[in-house]
């Protein structure tokens, strides 16, 4: 229990010293990750029920090679790879966001050292520290955050390009 | 009023006297007559007068004596005095002589005495606990003037008072106190009202801070307040002096907090950007507009379309439905004309979905550009004023660097949200149009299946 306040203790303490901007990455990032842990979960359980459904669709069909089946079989695989797609764009963009929101934090501390600069009108290191740690670590906290984030939603976006692709691939058409 | 009225005809008279005079004189051989008979009259005064003063002469030497008398008299008088005086010296030499000695060590302690004071007097100015009893300092300042006065001695008693405002002091350093007074409220007003103290850091009152302003003697809420955060322990500590509370206290008594004041707020933040960051929010908000528009729209032609798809027959509010009556007004056209008419009313219902989502695009990516203008912009301000002044004094640099960087910061807080709102809107309309593209067809052809089936 103390170890866990401890903990919540140094997490605030870095938050604080980070500023706002560290806690609006904070909550990209939990969202980014809430979002690719939710595809990681389709991707490894949930599809299998979805791929099963569409090819037993498919061949329960009596006929495969009319125009109607090759359709039919269009809109099944897009609705596979509808499912397989979906909140990826989502992840992509939130992966992009974060060096941005680094990039905002950079800013904010900046401005926030030349207050102290303005208002102290010296260039004490000291007084500005608060203000460089503010741009420093949201910075940092972005690039982390983006290159935790990048290798998922690559491998989620080819693992979803190769899955409709065999899927497409496990539904032949007769000819 | 009489003197006035007295005045006034004496000058009269003057005036009509002096016109008879004028009246007399009016023939130059009169004037002539006149002056010679003035000036008998005139040597027979002056006669007269000789013989008066002639006959007092023997007076006038009598005067002469006593005074020279007198005179004499008091010098010998200043000469007695100054004597006296030198003797004096002498004497008050000897005797202010004679008191160092006696004093020895004592002169010592009154130097720390008044050292003491001194600086007790300055810490007693910028204490908080002056706030609950005022008119310590005063105290202070007339006993280390004395004691650097060497005339006067301390008294055991302000010796003993001295010592007891530094043990206050200590005592009271330690406490959490409550008690009333006036507080001057942000809004200027004046208001009594119940002050928690915290040792010698903090004033606080209703869950505020405030702050001791010595100058006047009086209490003030400072015009900003911290986060909060603090806030809510200030409010804790206020409701519940004499139990344990965490407490965001100012270890220095109070200027920290003091400076908080002087950090812009956002509003101020905002103004600091300047016409530039005003454009850059004009953007933001247009493009925010747009997406509201988009979302609503969107939504509910999803929701058209999903309602679509479950219904058999096809309807013409919404593009699925369009797309897929075309099915249903050719009921016996071949595959290959159906599937061109379909791409053509698919064609048709793409912009619709798609319109004005390139245009938030665009906000997203100039928003930071403009945000980039108002940092050059700024920066050639900051150069002006190393130009025109120097570098001596970073204050002047101050203000063309914070124009620079809250463009910056305010293209870069219009375009993250706008980047998210495209993602947004533009996966949805990429759902409706994917449905449309590659599963209209499928759709009709499973209903035409179903319909043959039956």
């Amino acid at each position: 229990m103390i170890m866990f306040i401890d903990m919540m203790n140094a997490i605030r303490e870095f938050m604080d010293t980070g500023g706002q901007v560290l806690t609006v990455i904070a909550v990209v990032i939990f969202v980014m990750w809430l979002l690719i842990f939710e595809r990681l979960m389709f991707v490894f359980y949930g599809y299998r029920k979805v791929k099963k459904h569409l090819q037993q669709t498919w061949f329960s069909r009596s006929e495969q090679h009319s125009w109607y089946a090759e359709q039919i079989r269009t809109a099944l695989v897009a609705r596979g790879s509808a499912k397989l797609n979906q909140n990826l764009p989502l992840i992509q963009t939130l992966v992009v966001l974060c060096p941005l929101l680094g990039l905002m934090g950079t800013v904010t501390g900046m401005i926030e050292v030349f207050d102290v600069m303005a208002i102290s009108g010296s260039g004490n290191a000291r007084s500005m520290a608060s203000g460089v740690s503010r741009a420093t670590i949201p910075t940092m906290a972005g690039m982390v955050a983006s290159l935790s984030g990048v290798f998922a939603s690559t491998w989620l976006q080819r693992t979803a390009k190769r899955e409709t692709e065999l899927l497409e691939d496990s539904m032949p058409v007769a000819h | 009023m009489k003197k006035i009225i007295n005045t006034v005809s004496g000058l009269l008279l003057t005036v009509t006297t002096s016109l008879s005079y004028a009246q007399q004189a009016a023939n130059l051989d009169e004037l002539l007559n006149q002056l010679e008979q003035g000036k008998i009259a005139q040597s027979e005064q002056n006669r007269l007068r000789e013989a008066e003063f002639k006959a007092k002469l023997s007076q006038q030497d009598q005067l002469l004596t006593s005074a020279e008398n007198t005179r004499d008299q008091q010098i010998a008088l200043s000469n007695r005095l100054e004597q006296d005086f030198q003797n004096n010296e002498i004497k008050l030499a000897n005797q202010s002589d004679a008191l160092n000695k006696r004093m020895g060590e004592l002169k010592e302690l009154f130097g720390v005495l008044q050292q003491v004071a001194g600086d007790t007097k300055s810490k007693f100015q910028t204490s908080v606990i002056s706030a609950q009893i005022p008119g310590r300092d005063v105290f202070m300042e007339e006993l280390a003037k004395s004691m650097g006065s060497s005339s006067k001695l301390a008294s055991i008693e302000e010796i003993e008072r001295l010592w007891f405002e530094l043990q206050r002091e200590m005592t009271q350093s330690g406490k959490v106190a409550k008690f009333t007074t006036e507080i001057v409220l942000a809004n200027g007003e004046r208001k009594q009202s119940e002050v928690t103290r915290v040792g010698g850091f903090n004033l606080l009152s209703q869950g505020k801070y405030l702050e001791y302003i010595n100058e006047t003697g009086s209490i003030a809420e400072l015009i900003r307040q911290p986060s909060a955060r603090y806030l809510a322990t200030a409010e804790q500590v206020t409701l519940a002096p004499a139990a344990i509370t965490p407490f965001a206290l100012d270890p220095t008594g109070g200027s920290i907090l003091g400076l908080l004041v002087q950090a812009p707020d956002t509003q101020e933040r905002v103004e600091q950007g300047g016409p530039v960051g005003y454009v850059i929010l004009a953007i933001g908000l247009v493009g925010l507009l747009i997406a509201l528009e988009r979302f609503i729209t969107l939504f509910i032609v999803g929701a058209k379309v999903s309602r679509q798809l479950k219904e058999k027959t096809a309807c013409d509010n919404n593009p699925l439905g369009r797309v897929m009556l075309v099915k249903t007004q050719n009921p016996d056209i071949d595959t290959e004309t159906l599937e061109l008419k379909l791409s053509e009313s698919i064609l048709r219902e793409v912009p619709k979905l798609s319109s004005r989502l390139t245009l938030i695009k665009i906000i997203s990516v100039v928003a930071p550009l403009i945000g980039l203008l108002g940092t050059v912009t700024g920066m050639i301000n900051t150069f002006q004023a190393i130009t025109l002044f120097g570098t001596g004094d970073p204050k002047l640099m101050a203000g063309g660097i914070s124009q620079a960087l809250v463009t910056t910061v305010l293209g870069l807080v219009v375009a993250i949200p706008m980047v998210f709102l495209f993602t947004l809107l533009h996966t949805r309309s990429r759902n409706i149009i994917n449905i449309l593209q590659q599963q209209s067809a499928g759709i009709i052809a499973e209903r035409a299946e179903a319909e043959k089936g039956a």
